[in-house]
């Protein structure tokens, strides 16, 4: 092939790259045909040539510029919002499609409209701990440090949140923010608040846990160690799913069945405990139909 | 993973248009919209409002009718491909049955290929799902390019690149054209139902 077709192709190549949407591709083309230019003289005496494809040069590093400045995940329209909403919440009870649609929101980067939907679901009480932490997720993504302090701020004048729940949410703050590269001062959680609404003895107290290790001392899992991921938490008692195809599981862990070797994993510790299987469910509808969920009431002490 | 509704006999499964940026998942999915509109059940929904590249996914309902006395819907869904899309990517792929996997056949685009099906198995796992078990069909994409004397891989290395151990069946197209698209579709249907008929027991 002669160097006048050799440049033909790659200009050719260059230009259905760039159609493609390939701009990376079609400017390393464009770079290779200003190279073979420059190297034969009789090329690059011709500056109608040599401009033309710095041209292309131009215009496909404009292209690449507009594309690194515009923003990642704009804004949507209502409709689209509610459409996301509805495509990515499988959960059927009421309170977790909740926080499952406003959480998909986030997910999507449409923060606003999440953080309106958090802040609705903590004015109702639904799952307080997680969607206060949601809303502080938001403000991290959205790098708006000073919204979450002000926010931490008034959890610490409200009775919404227990003393420890506090405490969480503090650290919580801190380490979200730091992943954002944002250090902040915020207040301390000084004296414990009185707690909101008619939190039970006990419950106060008891630490997040974001999954569970049983280890089977007897029965058909025996020495096995089965790991769990918590799906939910109402003070000491916690909610994992179970899939369909780990039916054995569920079976045997029966209500009442005692699990004396309990590791929980919390944000901020790991602790063994013990505990008992306090009920099981089938889900019967929806995505995870099928598949079982138990309650797992974990000793307090 | 798919709604099984005994009741009224409805099943509904979503498939994943998966694969690098750029590879033409969208317009897959462009092409299926025309051409089988009579089974679309309500319009393509395209969340990319930036010019043609999708930011966030493309939605599109079909209707297959009844299959073995059960009413099958199906939920066709493209990602990302940008790489920085991986959170959305990982949203998408939540409750998946099946994926299709877009290659571009273009020689520039091997790496781009490789990474992207090494990110499928990636947040299938996350899901809790392995790549090897998950119905797949791979679709290299974008061969009407060689007409214009474009270098593109070779229908072999792609599919030693990509399927030397997946050995999923694979299809040649050029979704501009249509070419290859249906025959892609109807063979990941075709995997995914098998699939589903063996999870949900499902007879007539």
């Amino acid at each position: 092939m002669s160097e006048k077709e050799s440049i033909k192709t790659l200009l050719k190549e260059a230009e259905i790259y760039r159609t493609q949407g390939l701009l990376a591709d079609s400017k390393a083309k464009y770079v290779e045909v200003l190279t073979l230019i420059g190297k034969n003289p009789a090329f690059s005496k011709n500056q109608k040539l040599v401009d033309g494809v710095k041209g292309k040069i131009r215009a496909v590093d404009k292209s690449l510029h507009e594309l690194k400045e515009r923003p990642d995940k704009p804004e949507l329209t209502q409709d689209m919002q509610s459409l996301i909403k509805k495509l990515f919440t499988f959960s059927q009870t009421k309170e977790a499609a909740a926080i499952e649609g406003a959480v998909a929101l986030a997910k999507f980067g449409q923060y606003d409209k999440a953080l309106h939907e958090f802040h609705l679901l903590l004015e109702q009480g639904i799952l307080p701990l997680v969607t206060a932490k949601n809303i502080v997720r938001c403000y991290g993504a959205l790098k708006k440090p000073e919204a979450a302090v002000e926010q931490f701020t008034k959890w610490l004048s409200r009775d919404t949140f227990s003393f420890d729940e506090l405490k969480q949410l503090r650290s919580f703050i801190i380490g979200v923010l730091k992943k954002e590269g944002i250090v902040v001062r915020l207040p301390e959680v000084a004296a414990r608040p009185k707690r909101a609404a008619a939190a039970k003895k006990g419950q106060e107290t008891f630490l997040e846990i974001s999954a569970i290790s049983i280890h089977f001392q007897g029965g058909p899992f025996q020495s096995q160690d089965l790991d769990f991921e918590v799906q939910f938490q109402s003070a000491n008692t916690v909610t994992v799913h179970v899939p369909s195809t780990r039916k054995e599981v569920a079976e045997f862990l029966a209500p009442g069945t005692r699990l004396d070797d309990i590791q929980c994993y919390s944000p901020i510790t790991v602790f063994r405990s013990s505990g008992t299987v306090a009920g099981t469910a089938t889900i019967k509808h929806g995505p995870k139909q099928g598949d079982f969920t138990l309650d797992i009431s974990i000793d307090a002490d | 993973m798919a709604i099984f509704n005994a009741k009224d006999r409805i099943i509904e499964c979503k498939l994943v248009y998966y694969g690098p940026g750029r590879g033409g998942k969208t317009t897959n999915l462009e092409y299926i919209f025309k051409a089988f509109n009579k089974n679309t059940s309500a319009e393509m929904v395209s969340i990319n409002t930036m010019g043609d590249r999708t930011l966030f996914f493309d939605f599109l309902p079909i209707g297959l009718g009844k299959i073995r006395g059960c009413e099958v819907k199906i939920q066709l869904y493209t990602v990302p491909g940008q790489t920085r899309y991986r959170s959305t990517r990982k949203m998408v792929l939540k409750g998946v049955d099946g994926v299709v996997f877009v290659a571009d056949s273009l020689e520039v685009r091997r790496k781009a290929n490789i990474l992207s099906l090494r990110d499928l198995a990636d947040n299938l796992k996350d899901e809790g799902k392995n790549i090897f078990q998950v119905p797949l069909v791979l679709q290299y994409n974008k061969r009407d390019l060689a007409e214009q004397g474009i270098p593109l891989l070779p229908v072999e290395i792609i599919d030693l690149d990509l399927n030397s151990k997946l050995k999923a069946p694979y299809f040649s197209a050029s979704a501009l054209k249509g070419q290859g698209v249906g025959a892609t579709l109807k063979h990941a249907l075709l995997v995914t139902l098998r699939q589903l008929q063996k999870e949900l027991q499902w007879t007539r």
